[in-house]
């Protein structure tokens, strides 16, 4: 193998891809519109809640109204004046989403309450709606029991949780766990896009050199092996550049986002007027920090991770003669990917679950599964060296695997192969 | 000396032989024509040279080197399926494909401005590949395969695709490198070009080499038994003669290969009988007859010889 040879292959695919005004375009685009698209999920999650419903209620006990305007005043309205008929009425027309009848038998448990409504509001309604009124109806009748204050007191208590997290070398920090799954998961996100992405960048690259009728030229002067690894190595180096460029950008952003919007945020903004904003410290618009090593793992899985998919996405543009034709090959290479993916939500809702353990263990889930965990937990260090030993043991693997398939097929023009036909060209 | 020194190669495709046992070997200085239908071994052979597929069995040697990513260094290559990257510019592209065969940036550089000079070509330096005309990028793949100016210079089918421009351009070039001393092969289907230009030939058929030599020295081994014939009048005679196989026939012109020594006076007084003459001539066979008298009629598709 010729250093020298890969390294011009290499430095080709690097830099006339650079250049590309797509790249560009991609590299400023996709942090914006990652930004836009999790604006749009905020802006309609805040759309939504606006849009509330108005629930009847026809109260015959007297007590429980007040309850329930004091609770969630915006949500029910007093209708007992009305009568039924009116009220199905109002219902049926939908000036009214749905309407209540509450009786003593509901506060003395002797029947359930009944909702009668038009189906607007879904089940996240319905919940909302029955967990009221079982505390309004819970309230009433401990009111009505006549119990000690002491009792009481115990029932109305109102528990929050405050968290607090032990690192490894025993100091309690302030708990970021909310801040770090989140970074886990756009890390493995990230991961997950980048393979896809990379990968599907380096099968077009495969078949352009294909169709371009190049290849045979290409192949008197380097041998398949060094192409293929001076390919690979471009199009890896094309990613990493692009991720240092979003690292780098997103820590200058964070660095400034603190005084930037001490500054902008004016005495006169602050909820409190002048008092308030002599404590106000723009330290807390400033992010809990990253650990370098979670960017030092998340580098090496991001690496790891396109060297496995990305030899395969190689073998894959090799095997084919036109784009069209990579269907039946990206399939089975997807489904790792997709399955990952899934987990990685998993992961997050429990790092340490079984599922998420077994995961990132997994080679060709690891990269995703393995970033979101460590992110948000510790993560043992065995898990973590296992699963990178595993990864190498099966990139060598695959890497094999794809040099047989390449250096066969970027010969072969005029039709696709079969599963077949490569699993002769991998014997032969 | 021999320059390309091929003995006894062989190579399969899963059960198909694409080459058994050819041997054959092309002098230094000298014009190599690698013949035969399509089909017959020809690129698989070109590409054991250019060590692209290694060979089953057999040896394959040029100036006395086992052929290695060192020996494709010393050839210039034009495969038969050629191309080049249309989102790369001109000068960037041949430099690139330059010094994959071995050339500093410097010297690279150096190749690319004098040969698109020499083709007139300078100002497509900054320009795009997919910009160019055909006939403009067919300029630019020979000026690929030529540049880093290698002893050895292998064209596969050289001339399919080619304008009359460019197809003239490139019989230019390949006799000035012959004169120059350097070692051309090339592959072609088409018989006529062979003889314009070719000192020795190699026969394919069917993966095996069925002749190889001088292609003079072949010609005159076949002796004079060939008749070009032009003439005026009704062709409904030629299928009268016996024990003659006619090639290139056409409404006034025949070429007439006489295969049992009979008279050929006796052809023309037939002829003479029937039409008027415009031309007779006894001439060594063409390299089309010798083909099919090699390798026998009953063993070539006749569709695959132009």
């Amino acid at each position: 193998m010729n250093f020298q040879q890969i390294l011009l292959v290499l430095k080709r695919e690097y830099v006339t891809r650079l250049r590309s005004r797509g790249f560009i375009i991609a590299t400023i685009l996709i942090p914006l519109g990652m930004i836009a698209f999790v604006g749009a999920g905020i802006g309609i999650a805040v759309w939504d809640t606006g849009s509330e419903h108005t629930i009847g209620i026809v109260d015959q006990t007297n007590s429980l109204y007040p309850r329930l305007e004091e609770l969630a005043g915006e949500r029910y309205k007093d209708f007992s004046a009305t009568t039924e008929d009116s009220l199905r009425h109002m219902v049926a027309s939908e000036q009214l989403d749905g309407y209540i009848l509450l009786t003593e038998a509901h506060v003395t448990l002797q029947e359930d309450p009944e909702y009668v409504s038009s189906g607007a509001g879904g089940i996240s309604l319905q919940s909302r709606i029955r967990s009221d009124l079982r505390q309004v109806i819970r309230d009433e009748r401990i009111s009505r029991a006549s119990v000690s204050e002491e009792v009481q007191q115990i029932f109305e208590a109102d528990i929050s949780l405050s968290t607090t997290k032990l690192t490894e070398q025993g100091e309690a920090t302030e708990d970021d766990t909310g801040f770090l799954t989140i970074v886990g998961l756009v890390m493995g996100i990230i991961i997950f896009g980048s393979v896809l992405g990379y990968g599907g960048m380096l099968t077009r690259s495969v078949i352009e050199e294909k169709t371009n009728r190049i290849i045979e030229v290409i192949t008197s002067s380097v041998r398949p092996i060094e192409l293929l690894l001076g390919k690979m190595g471009g199009v890896g180096a094309l990613a990493l550049s692009q991720l240092v460029f979003w690292l780098a950008s997103f820590f200058a952003l964070a660095a400034a986002a603190g005084p930037l919007a001490g500054m902008m945020l004016g005495p006169e903004m602050v909820p409190g007027g002048e008092a308030a904003a002599g404590n106000f410290n723009p330290d807390s618009f400033a992010m809990p920090d990253i650990a370098p090593s979670l960017i030092l793992y998340f580098l090496l899985f991001f690496i790891l991770g396109y060297l496995l998919y990305s030899s395969l996405f190689a073998a894959i543009g090799s095997a084919v003669d036109s784009e069209t034709d990579t269907q039946q090959f990206m399939f089975p290479v997807m489904i790792p990917v997709m399955i990952g993916y899934f987990i990685m939500f998993r992961a997050m809702e429990n790092p340490d679950s079984t599922l998420a353990v077994a995961g990132s263990l997994v080679p060709f889930c690891t990269p995703i599964v393995m970033i979101t965990r460590i992110a948000i937990t510790d993560v043992p260090f065995w898990q973590i060296w296992l699963s990178i030993l595993l990864m190498i043991a099966t990139f060598a693997l695959t890497m094999w695997l794809s040099a047989k398939i390449y250096s066969v097929g970027i010969l072969s023009y005029g039709q696709s192969a079969g599963f077949k036909e490569l699993w002769k060209w991998v014997r032969e | 000396m021999a320059v390309i020194e091929v003995k006894d190669i062989a190579k399969s495709f899963g059960k198909t032989q694409a080459v058994r046992d050819a041997s054959f070997n092309v002098e230094k200085g000298r014009i190599f024509g690698l013949l035969g239908p399509n089909g017959a071994g020809k690129t698989t052979a070109i590409r054991m040279i250019n060590h692209i597929l290694i060979p089953d069995a057999g040896t394959i040697t040029i100036n006395g080197l086992k052929a290695s990513p060192r020996t494709q260094r010393m050839i210039g290559y034009l495969p038969e399926e050629r191309g080049l990257y249309k989102k790369m510019k001109v000068g960037e592209q041949l430099i690139y494909l330059a010094r994959l065969k071995g050339l500093t940036h410097g010297e690279a550089k150096e190749k690319t401005r004098y040969w698109l000079d020499r083709f007139e070509a300078s100002d497509w330096y900054h320009k795009k590949v997919g910009e160019l005309s055909k006939g403009m990028s067919q300029k630019i793949q020979f000026i690929a395969t030529i540049a880093h100016e290698p002893d050895i210079y292998i064209f596969d089918e050289p001339f399919s695709g080619l304008d009359p421009i460019n197809s003239k351009m490139l019989r230019e070039i390949v006799i000035e490198l012959r004169d120059r001393g350097k070692t051309v092969l090339f592959s072609t289907h088409r018989m006529e070009q062979v003889e314009q230009m070719c000192d020795d030939i190699c026969l394919f058929n069917n993966g095996r080499v069925v002749l190889k030599g001088d292609l003079r020295r072949i010609r005159k081994s076949f002796g004079k038994n060939t008749i070009v014939i032009e003439f005026q009048g009704d062709s409904s005679f030629l299928d009268r003669i016996e024990n003659v196989r006619i090639n290139n026939r056409s409404t006034n012109f025949a070429e007439i290969r006489v295969l049992d020594g009979q008279d050929m006076q006796q052809i023309l007084k037939t002829a003479m009988d029937h039409t008027e003459i415009y031309r007779y001539e006894r001439v060594e066979p063409s390299l089309t007859e010798i083909f099919i008298s090699t390798v026998g009629e009953d063993n070539i598709n006749p569709n695959e010889l132009t």
